[in-house]
């Protein structure tokens, strides 16, 4: 569990500071127009840039105490697209930052739909398949971690994880993503451009505008179209009785 | 060798045995060439009967005190430069950074000729001081292109400016050999320009001894550094969420690297390419992962300037070709070629 107390960032890019607790088996959606500080607040929640007001919290112990190797057992983040520098096979690029047994390797490939690949160089692939290859290794670090039986199974962080993908992987993916926040007690935060994507699978939104969080809570709550209008200077039209009651945003013509 | 093609052939089938499989096939060949490069030379020794104190007393005073502290100082070379080479190409995730052509070796000379040239006392602290100098210009050269990739961030176009630092540190320490070289006394000017070339004509045990170990000490770094080299192949941000100090790893293999290289260059100056040739050729063979290419890359690069430095010092005997125009020779062009095929491929 990760708790933030009043965390924030003076330096450009700043972060408002802000309280939250990000809990396990729940997906947590970061959403909010270009330049609002969303990979700049996925990397404060990871410890890359330490919080410069406040404090974060993981598992009761301030994150700034933790050892960087024992940190990487319990969250994992997944940056937006980088390009490995060499020529890695998938499956050895898996396995880079932890040890994983073979069959979760096989798993893993097999849940993002990637086993075809799995001797294929990475740099030959295509960017929606790279990107499923990083999302993999990202879920491979944790998972090799820590215990099958355990109560928490670790943080994983991702910034824009359907960039690059179509519909059906899009859908493939965050389907994924939820059944592993349930299965392995999984806490997973997601900064996402398609609000459709956030309102359809996401447990909770945090709304994130010039490096302030000016909304949080349900989907349902926090993408009202009125406020997002606004804060995207969009014009949208509303369809209501989305799947399950959960709004749909759609652009105006 | 055979257990080389076994090696490359296989590869799919026997993972686990693989690194050592390798590992072994390149000691196995670097043994044999060192077998037959103690063998051959100016004067025709048997390392057998020096061994069993068959041979005249004067080879074996010549294989002793000159051709073994040669070859173990070829071995020492080869796999610093080589091994540097992987390490740096790691660190900047580039196949194209080098000690030569970053500018490193040529910051090194450079410290070094100014230490002949100015400071030298021809004293017992002489050699001391060309370690010392070598080092401290490998480092000063290693933190200004630090300075330089750090401003630029990722992406081709900072692999561009590198290399455009580099060519500006080699012509700078090209005008400042120049400067030093027109001031020198005759007495230094020759020791400038026939340690210049690059050879290993300078091993004596004397030199040598020392060198040995504080490379040795170099590459230990060097292969501690193998898993998290391969971690920040993911770039810092995730790198760092999977366990990886970076500050650390860039602090270490740049000590390891100037100290390593500084004392080659000082002892045989500059020998060009072995760090861009044989890892490059290595990945291509072996992969990316540095558990296996660092130590192959340090085994390859003694292999082949062993090999080199025996070519240098038989096709053309008694006389001698300076083994960094040999490595040159081969490794410029191979250069070129690498340049050539990534631009068809942006």
């Amino acid at each position: 569990m990760l708790t933030l107390h009043q965390a924030g960032l003076t330096n450009t890019p700043a972060i408002a500071p802000l309280d939250g607790t990000i809990r396990p088996g729940e997906l947590l959606a970061i959403v909010g127009p270009n330049g609002a500080g969303k990979s700049t607040l996925l990397s404060m929640l990871s410890g890359f840039r330490s919080a410069e007001q406040g404090e974060l919290h993981l598992d009761g112990k301030p994150l700034r105490a933790w050892p960087i190797t024992e940190l990487a057992n319990r969250r994992a983040l997944v940056a937006q697209q980088e390009l490995p520098g060499f020529d890695w096979q998938t499956d050895e690029l898996l396995s880079l930052g932890s040890n994983p047994a073979k069959s979760l390797v096989a798993a893993l490939l097999n849940d993002l739909d990637l086993t075809h690949l799995a001797k294929r160089s990475v740099l030959s692939l295509s960017g929606g398949e790279r990107q499923r290859v990083m999302i993999a290794r990202g879920a491979c670090q944790l998972l090799s971690r820590c215990s099958p039986t355990a109560k928490e199974g670790g943080i994983l962080l991702l910034d824009e994880p359907t960039s690059a993908l179509d519909i059906g992987q899009q859908q493939r993916l965050m389907r994924q993503l939820r059944s592993w926040a349930t299965q392995h007690h999984m806490a997973i935060v997601c900064v996402l451009h398609d609000l459709n994507l956030a309102s359809t699978y996401a447990d909770r939104v945090w709304l994130l505008n010039q490096g302030q969080r000016i909304d949080h809570g349900l989907p349902n709550q926090v993408l009202n179209p009125a406020t997002i209008a606004k804060i995207y200077a969009a014009e949208l039209q509303h369809i209501e009785g989305g799947t399950h009651g959960k709004p749909l945003l759609a652009l105006a013509p | 060798m055979i257990a080389l093609l076994n090696a490359y052939r296989y590869r799919m089938l026997i993972p686990v045995n693989r690194t050592t499989r390798v590992l072994a096939g390149l000691t196995a060949a670097l043994l044999l060439a060192l077998v037959w490069a103690a063998a051959s030379g100016a004067l025709g020794i048997s390392p057998w009967e020096v061994l069993r104190g068959q041979e005249d007393p004067f080879s074996v005073q010549v294989w002793w005190q000159l051709r073994l502290p040669r070859l173990l100082l070829g071995v020492a070379v080869g796999a610093m430069l080589a091994g540097s080479g992987a390490a740096m190409q790691g660190l900047f995730r580039n196949p194209l950074a080098d000690p030569t052509l970053l500018g490193l070796a040529s910051g090194a000379g450079l410290f070094v000729a100014v230490w002949i040239v100015l400071f030298q006392d021809s004293g017992a602290g002489s050699l001391y001081g060309q370690f010392a100098a070598g080092f401290l210009g490998a480092l000063c050269v290693c933190l200004i292109v630090f300075g330089i990739a750090k401003r630029q961030g990722g992406g081709s176009a900072a692999v561009m400016t590198l290399l455009l630092a580099g060519l500006a540190i080699n012509t700078l320490a090209g005008a400042g050999g120049g400067v030093l070289a027109f001031i020198a006394s005759d007495e230094q000017l020759r020791q400038l320009s026939l340690w210049g070339m690059g050879t290993l004509t300078n091993a004596l045990w004397r030199t040598t001894a020392l060198a040995l170990v504080l490379i040795a000490a170099a590459l230990w770094l060097l292969m501690r550094s193998a898993r998290e080299l391969d971690l920040l192949q993911l770039g810092e941000a995730t790198a760092h969420a999977a366990g990886l100090d970076a500050s650390h790893l860039k602090r270490r293999v740049v000590i390891a690297t100037s100290l390593g290289v500084g004392i080659c260059v000082a002892l045989t100056g500059v020998i060009g390419f072995l760090g861009l040739l044989v890892p490059h050729c290595l990945r291509l063979w072996l992969g990316p992962g540095h558990r296996l290419l660092l130590p192959a890359s340090m085994l390859g690069g003694a292999l082949l300037l062993v090999v080199a430095d025996t070519l240098a010092r038989t096709v053309a005997a008694p006389a001698e070709i300076p083994v960094g125009l040999l490595t040159s020779l081969l490794g410029g062009p191979y250069f070129l070629y690498l340049l050539m095929r990534r631009n068809r491929a942006c």
